[in-house]
């Protein structure tokens, strides 16, 4: 080769090297992480990132130097090229170097997997439920939660599971992701180390609500989050109507009603995938139906009467052997004396 | 190409269309039934009453097993589809005379001695029957996958409408979710598996110096099998009750409980499995046992090389597919468990098996493409390709090491975690035979006489393209990186970007360079490369942005998506509406050309390999006399070099060759 051709290659390798690097360093394509996990994953993508500029800009060099100068002037050209049939050294090197470059990433990512994977001392343990279409996190005192409140820098081992069908639990700003399988638990581990509030996504098709299948986790401050835990741990101010109401409400969050409908004396309860359940009279003058029996047949057959504007087929069909006789009965009795 | 030489034996085509071979017996078509035996001839008349005929049957017996069992009730829609969607199918290929030949032979009927009827076409009608020439059977292949590319591609159409804007606009969950749900259906099982079972129809025989497929009443049906299972898919989509809504995953235990038309879903990868293998089988004893003389393994083209590997795969893996698809069936109809958890059902166990065979199939969709860019690189380059045995051997440790990653696609799911790293490791190692060939595609470029037709620039883009989506399959490689990129838009930039950037673009390379081979015409030049890059800029504006929403936090399969994806997500969906535009100026060149276009010359691209030794299109048996191979089949610029000796009336004389 010439020198003038070797600088071209250089040159079109160096261009194109540094427009991909510009589009790797200034577009934010990680968010901002929000967990040590995060962190790290950041650290193997910026690993992976260099590693893969590198191959990049190598090919797209001789891709598009080839691509200039060797393209055939005139179509009438029918000469044929050098019968080079290959070369062992290049064919080793170039069957070697990707070869050692996987195995880095292999060997960092497997690090970093590891190092994710640990909750260190004292983690918070946290029950994680999917079911369609919502979550629910239960701690260790017991207590149920639509929404995951965690302490900053703790490490914290969520217990992912679900009721029904396959679900995933990510938080894109905390990096870790993991399935929520029924009939099994499974471990995923994050230590928040910003705070703030940050989405709580489904990611594994699970049905008609999977799209609004989301949730909040917030991190707190360590003091903010040992109060407001504690809190929880103290026997609810009963609300009127008695302990059957305070029973009910828990009822209604335990299971996720709240994920999916609006239901006023329940401040969390805001979903908006399923009708409210403020006005479950005049829905039941419209079904034709005694409000009690009306309210039960919605939970254990939910096609039976749609609201209208409503799909069937999104609530789950499955309350009706999940949620206990004497349970539904309370949450039946909750719901008939609070609505209007 | 210019135009020279192209213009020699423009009218030479027409008298092929009559069977080559001289002598024994009767070989024209035969005489045309008449009256009442036009409805007892295997044909589209016959099926109109076997179909209904053998359909209803299966139904009665349902019917009847049900009622002498006294279940409740008799008329009920689960085992009636399930049967259905045999019966239906089997009445039709009975109708149409897919069985004839065998049927006689298993009666102990004498067999009607072969008089090549049904071989090759000679009118537009001899497309729509079973036909045994590998030839037709490839033109039927693609066309009829090309129809399904067209569906598939509307499907993506309307619900990236409906993604234009965050809410729903004009499809409820459940449409939505039908429609990637087919979409992605029938682009892998209708589309792409398929495609390039039809190249590979066509091209092999010819490229080995064989007169046909080994099996080719095999092949008459196993082409038949893919419309069924295609058009089983579609029905699902307008089954009362709603269509199959589980994603082309189909992961249980979802899938057991969605709408009846799941198992439309179910059966029709069957439909479509079977004749994945049956193909692949056939592929296989071709190309080990009727390679012409001198045609040693060293020697085959390394599309040939290509489809050995590919067939392996499909007959090795595709089994487990039809396995897992078989399971949730027998969930759903038999009330078997085994995956359904509250009986002690093992729910990862569908997924363990499901992508045993479609990661498998992720190169049973790229090997054959792999080996159409080869060839094409080489001839438009006029080089022999880079390092023919590593472009050989690494198609070989794809093959090997792809069966042992499937796991990669479970990094989330919950399965032994131990299985991460190791399925991390051959995951990325399989970086190392792939990039070995796009390497060694871009040294064969390396100071070549580079020709841009509309063939050479799909070959280009595809390097391009398959090269992006090859770095970011190794982010999804990592198990860290992937556990925050899994599920999500990320995922469908990735599989973009291979699929369609990568297999779909050596498809349009592959019709594009054989198009003067199969029909006899030139395409027009122009058209295809305003095809290629209205579909590269399109491509890439579509799916380039997906990796940024999706690693920003947008997962997949939803309808309705946080309000700040909103912008791009009206960006992606406009330009997919370009890209799917662009596929008209396809067809019309593909439609107009195959009518209008120049004769093609036997060998347009000057190419050495045996197809294109024959004329366009090739004679209904294909070689008159069988080619003597003498060489490799890459040799341009050796001096003198040949790859085979045909209409061998002096003796085939060895000639060096590079190897």
């Amino acid at each position: 080769m010439r020198r003038g051709s070797i600088l071209q290659l250089i040159l079109i390798g160096v261009g194109a090297g540094a427009i991909a690097t510009a589009v790797a360093i200034f577009v934010p394509w990680l968010p901002t992480p929000a967990s040590r996990q995060a962190g790290r994953i950041d650290f193997v993508y910026w690993f992976a990132t260099v590693i893969s500029l590198f191959i990049f800009a190598v090919v797209a060099a001789i891709l598009i130097y080839a691509v200039i100068n060797f393209r055939v002037k005139d179509p009438m050209d029918f000469s044929d090229g050098p019968p080079v049939h290959g070369h062992t050294t290049i064919e080793i090197i170039w069957t070697v170097v990707p070869a050692i470059l996987v195995t880095a990433i292999s060997v960092v990512s497997a690090i970093v997997l590891a190092q994710n994977s640990h909750a260190g001392s004292n983690p918070l343990v946290v029950r994680v439920f999917g079911q369609q279409f919502t979550w629910t996190f239960q701690y260790p005192n017991g207590k149920i939660f639509p929404i995951l409140r965690l302490p900053i820098d703790r490490g914290v081992e969520l217990e992912v599971t679900a009721k029904d069908v396959i679900h995933s639990f990510w938080v894109p700003q905390f990096g870790q992701k993991q399935d929520a399988v029924p009939g099994q638990v499974n471990s995923l581990v994050i230590t928040p180390d910003r705070l703030g509030t940050y989405p709580v996504i489904c990611t594994e098709l699970c049905g008609l609500g999977h799209a609004l299948m989301r949730s909040e986790a917030i991190v707190m401050k360590k003091a903010d989050w040992n109060s407001w835990y504690r809190g929880t741990s103290q026997p609810a101010p009963q609300p009127s109507g008695g302990a059957g109401v305070s029973a009910g409400a828990a009822i209604f969050t335990q299971y996720g009603c709240v994920a999916c409908h609006t239901f006023t004396p329940i401040p969390a309860a805001t979903g908006k995938v399923g009708p409210s359940l403020d006005n479950l009279k005049a829905s039941a003058a419209k079904a034709g139906q005694q409000l009690q029996d009306f309210i039960k047949q919605s939970i254990v057959d939910p096609n039976a009467y749609i609201a209208p504007g409503y799909q069937p087929n999104v609530m789950p069909q499955t309350f009706g052997s999940t949620i206990p006789r004497n349970q539904l009965d309370l949450l039946v009795e909750y719901l008939a004396q609070n609505t209007k | 190409m210019t135009q020279d030489v192209r213009t020699a034996p423009a009218g030479s085509h027409a008298d092929h269309h009559a069977p080559a071979e001289a002598g024994n017996g009767h070989h024209g078509p035969p005489p045309r039934p008449t009256g009442i035996h036009r409805f007892t001839a295997p044909g589209w008349l016959r099926a109109l009453w076997t179909t209904p005929l053998v359909g209803f049957a299966g139904l009665g017996l349902v019917c009847l097993i049900r009622w002498a069992a006294h279940w409740d009730p008799i008329w009920y829609s689960v085992p009636l589809v399930t049967v259905a969607t045999v019966t239906f199918p089997m009445g039709l290929l009975i109708g149409i005379g897919a069985f004839d030949y065998w049927a006689y032979y298993f009666s102990g009927k004498p067999t009607r001695p072969e008089d090549h009827s049904g071989h090759g076409a000679r009118r537009w009608q001899d497309y729509f029957r079973p036909n045994t020439d590998h030839k037709v059977i490839g033109i039927q292949y693609l066309v009829t996958t090309m129809a399904f590319f067209v569906i598939g591609g509307f499907l993506a159409m309307l619900f990236r409408a409906e993604l234009a804007r965050p809410g729903d606009q004009y499809f409820n969950p459940q449409t939505f979710n039908v429609l990637i749900s087919e979409h992605a259906a029938l682009m892998i099982f209708a589309v792409v598996v398929p495609v390039f079972a039809g190249l590979g129809n066509f091209v092999i025989p010819l490229m080995i110096g064989a007169a046909d497929m080994a099996f080719p009443r095999l092949n008459a049906l196993s082409y038949w099998l893919l419309p069924i299972g295609g058009v089983i898919m579609l029905v699902g989509m307008i089954t009362p009750g709603g269509g199959p809504s589980a994603g082309w995953t189909c992961y249980a235990p979802l899938c057991s409980h969605q709408p009846l038309g799941q198992v439309f879903f179910n059966m029709g990868v069957q439909w479509a499995g079977a004749s994945s293998i049956v193909t692949a089988l056939n592929f296989l004893v071709t190309i080990i046992t009727m390679r012409a003389p001198g045609m040693t393994f060293w020697r085959m083209p390394l599309l040939v090389w290509a489809n050995f590997s590919t067939s392996t795969l499909v007959v090795l893996a595709t089994p487990f597919i039809a396995g897992s698809q078989f399971f949730v069936l027998f969930d759903r109809v038999m009330h078997t468990n085994f995956f359904e958890t509250a009986a002690g059902g093992y729910v990862i166990g569908y997924q363990h098996i499901f992508w045993f065979y479609s990661h498998p199939a992720v190169y049973i969709m790229m090997l054959p493409g792999f080996g159409i860019i080869s060839e094409v690189v080489s001839v438009m380059s006029r080089k022999p390709i880079f390092g023919y045995r590593l472009m050989a051997l690494s198609l070989l440790a794809i093959l090997v090491l792809g069966f042992s990653v499937w796991a990669h696609h479970m990094f989330v799911a919950g399965m032994a975690s131990w299985l991460r790293v190791p399925m991390m490791v051959t995951t990325l190692l399989i970086a190392v035979p792939t990039g070995i060939k796009i390497f060694s595609w871009v040294a064969t470029l390396w100071d070549g006489r580079i020709h841009f037709t509309t063939p050479m620039l799909w070959a280009v883009g595809f390097i391009a393209m398959f090269t992006i989506g090859g770095l970011s399959g190794i982010y999804l490689g990592s198990v860290p990186i992937d556990i925050h990129a899994s599920d999500t838009y990320f995922i469908v930039a990735h599989i973009h970007y291979v699929l369609f950037g990568g297999s779909i673009f050596t498809v349009f390379a592959g019709i594009y360079f054989w198009f003067p081979k199969m029909t006899g015409r030139m395409y027009n030049e122009r058209l295809g490369k305003l095809h290629f890059w209205l579909t590269f800029i399109g491509f890439n504006l579509t799916f380039f942005p997906m990796h940024y929403i999706g690693l920003q936090g947008m997962p997949r399969r939803v309808a309705d998506y946080a309000s700040r994806f909103a912008d791009f997500n009206l960006f992606i969906s406009i330009a997919s509406f370009g890209l799917g535009a662009s596929t008209v100026v396809f067809l019309y060149n593909m439609i107009h050309s195959w009518r209008y276009g120049e004769p093609a010359d036997a060998n347009p691209w000057r190419s050495l390999t045996l197809e294109w030794q024959v004329s366009s299109p090739p004679p209904i048996f294909n070689f008159d006399e069988v080619p003597q191979v003498v060489g490799g089949p890459y040799e341009y610029g050796v001096p003198g070099a040949r790859h085979a000796i045909l209409g061998g009336a002096t003796a085939p004389e060895p000639v060096p060759s590079g190897h």
